[in-house]
């Protein structure tokens, strides 16, 4: 796989250089400011319930929308400069590309949730909690989050490759992030909708009983799973065949 | 078969049902300069692209190096530098970081970015971002892109689109100092035959997908001068009378013109037309410039 290492280092260098920093830290940012501002009730101070009131906007708009705004970038600088024609000239495997793309993609939003679980923390000291760091939790909500984005990811890179548009496949990622909330109350539908697959896994955790949230996180994540090894095969197999 | 540098056997691209090139025998062999040629539409971005696996033949065997494109794509792309249509680039790093992220790909050495800008004169501007360069400049980073690899071919898909006339010269010369200096090989393709005329040896002609012509340029530069004028008193008496000898010509105003004629045949046709009692005022030889052997190749079968 020495090719892939290139590829994924050609990859990081074209990202390195936009703003994109701006977007991975504005979630943590939005999110710390939830958890300074919300008001805890005095019985309820528990590291569950912080991570409840933090994660609630970051899980429902961020972490769904972040992983097409990433996939849109990553291809925008390819369709804005006819780059594709250019890098798929060169000697590379089509899918190496494809996962080059989808691992700075996934390494986004894994810094992303890094930086959340950072800010998580340090509110949580701030506000006086003696209880111990909740590694589990963390684990499986924060962690479990961050797979759970990774089938949006693959689905909006796919979408991103086949549209030689760079707005398209955003609009498109947030229409569908809009009915969020609606969509988990729906216990029948929620699990198999990628756009709320995060904020599920993010919440189950710390229990709140309406809706799809009190599905067990083994089953959400068997879906996730299977639909991220769906999205992942078609991008694998539509950039094989993309003409350019 | 492995003197070709490229070589393609029937090569088919249909779109929708559209031949968009049909059946394209190209051969070039080590060290030419091949210019490429048709009007536009005619399938040369397509052949190109075809050339460098973007898309896939409907029809056909590609061969690059000495090797089959199907088979041995990523090998055969690693000797073959490119440059498509418009220039690829990517707008917010600079000449170097975009020659970068391409190096690392290729695994060349680093020091061959300084190479290369140096080549195409951009090391002055190596360092501003490429969003702000002039198309010329682009294309020039362009071409150091696909020099990048060291490559033994070079495919350039009109490199000179856009450009004023001191950048067109610039990339000419640049193009006809690769086979010398770096043993590569060019194919560039242009719609206007007086871009590559002055660096092509040897040119290919493609209309509506099909290869109408394939030969060194002083083949084609021949064809240019057998036509001949005459400047008669009546024209269509004269044309009638020079039919009865067998010589079918063209009236144009107060001339006659014929092809393919040698001297003999036009000392036949001159006594046949005298002795008929036709003044002629003037016997020219046509000498019909390269653009317009080249206009005529491509325009045929364009009114059927």
């Amino acid at each position: 796989m020495a090719s892939f290492a290139k590829v994924l280092s050609s990859e990081r260098l074209k990202m390195s250089k936009t703003n994109m920093w701006i977007l991975v830290i504005m979630s943590p940012i939005v999110s710390s400011l939830v958890g300074i501002l919300s008001n805890i009730p005095e019985d309820h101070k528990s590291w569950g319930v912080l991570l409840m009131y933090m994660a609630s906007v970051h899980a429902m708009l961020f972490l769904p929308i972040l992983p097409g705004v990433f996939a849109a970038f990553i291809c925008r600088y390819e369709h804005v400069g006819g780059g594709w024609k250019q890098i798929l000239a060169l000697p590379v495997k089509r899918s190496s590309l494809y996962i080059a793309k989808f691992t700075v993609v996934a390494g986004m939003l894994a810094v992303s949730q890094l930086l959340f679980t950072a800010v998580y923390l340090g509110i949580g000291f701030m506000r006086g909690f003696t209880a111990p760091i909740p590694w589990e939790l963390i684990a499986t909500s924060i962690l479990g989050g961050w797979i759970a984005t990774l089938p949006l990811a693959a689905l909006q890179l796919t979408a991103s490759l086949v549209w030689t548009s760079f707005a398209a496949p955003l609009a498109l990622n947030v229409i569908f992030t809009l009915p969020n909330m609606l969509v988990a109350n729906s216990e029948r539908f929620a699990p198999y909708y990628p756009w709320v697959q995060p904020m599920l896994t993010m919440l189950s955790a710390s229990s709140e009983d309406f809706g799809a949230f009190n599905l067990p996180l083994s089953q959400i994540m068997t879906i996730v799973v299977s639909s991220f090894v769906v999205f992942f095969v078609a991008g694998l197999v539509l950039i094989g065949r993309k003409e350019v | 078969m492995s003197e070709f540098v490229i070589q393609t056997r029937g090569l088919v691209k249909e779109y929708r049902g559209r031949k968009a090139v049909d059946q394209l025998n190209l051969e070039i062999k080590h060290g030419e300069i091949y210019g490429f040629l048709g009007p536009n539409g005619a399938g040369k971005t397509t052949t190109i692209r075809m050339l460098l696996g973007l898309v896939k033949p409907t029809k056909g065997a590609i061969r690059i190096l000495g090797k089959d494109l199907q088979k041995e794509k990523l090998s055969i792309l690693g000797k073959v530098g490119s440059l498509v249509e418009y220039p690829s680039y990517y707008g917010h790093l600079n000449a170097t970081e975009n020659l970068e992220a391409i190096r690392r790909i290729l695994d060349a050495p680093k020091s061959r970015i300084a190479e290369v800008l140096d080549i195409v004169s951009l090391t002055k501007e190596a360092k501003r971002p490429v969003k702000g360069f002039s198309l010329g400049m682009k294309q020039r980073l362009g071409i150091a892109s696909a020099l990048l690899g060291n490559p033994e071919l070079l495919i350039l898909d009109e490199p000179t689109n856009g450009l004023d006339p001191s950048g067109i010269q610039e990339i000419r010369e640049l193009i006809k100092t690769m086979p010398e200096q770096h043993g590569i090989t060019v194919l560039v393709s242009s719609h206007l035959l007086s871009e590559v005329e002055l660096m092509a040896t040897k040119v290919g002609i493609i209309r509506e997908g099909r290869m109408v012509f394939q030969d060194t340029i002083e083949r084609l530069r021949r064809q240019a001068e057998t036509g001949i004028r005459l400047s008669v008193s009546a024209p269509e008496q004269a044309l009638a009378a020079a039919q009865e000898k067998g010589y079918d010509g063209v009236i144009d105003g107060a001339f006659l013109n014929f092809t393919k004629l040698h001297n003999k045949d036009v000392a036949v046709l001159v006594r046949h037309l005298v002795e008929n009692h036709h003044d002629i005022y003037r016997v020219e030889e046509q000498k019909k410039s390269l653009e317009e052997i080249f206009m005529r190749i491509v325009g045929e079968g364009a009114a059927s």
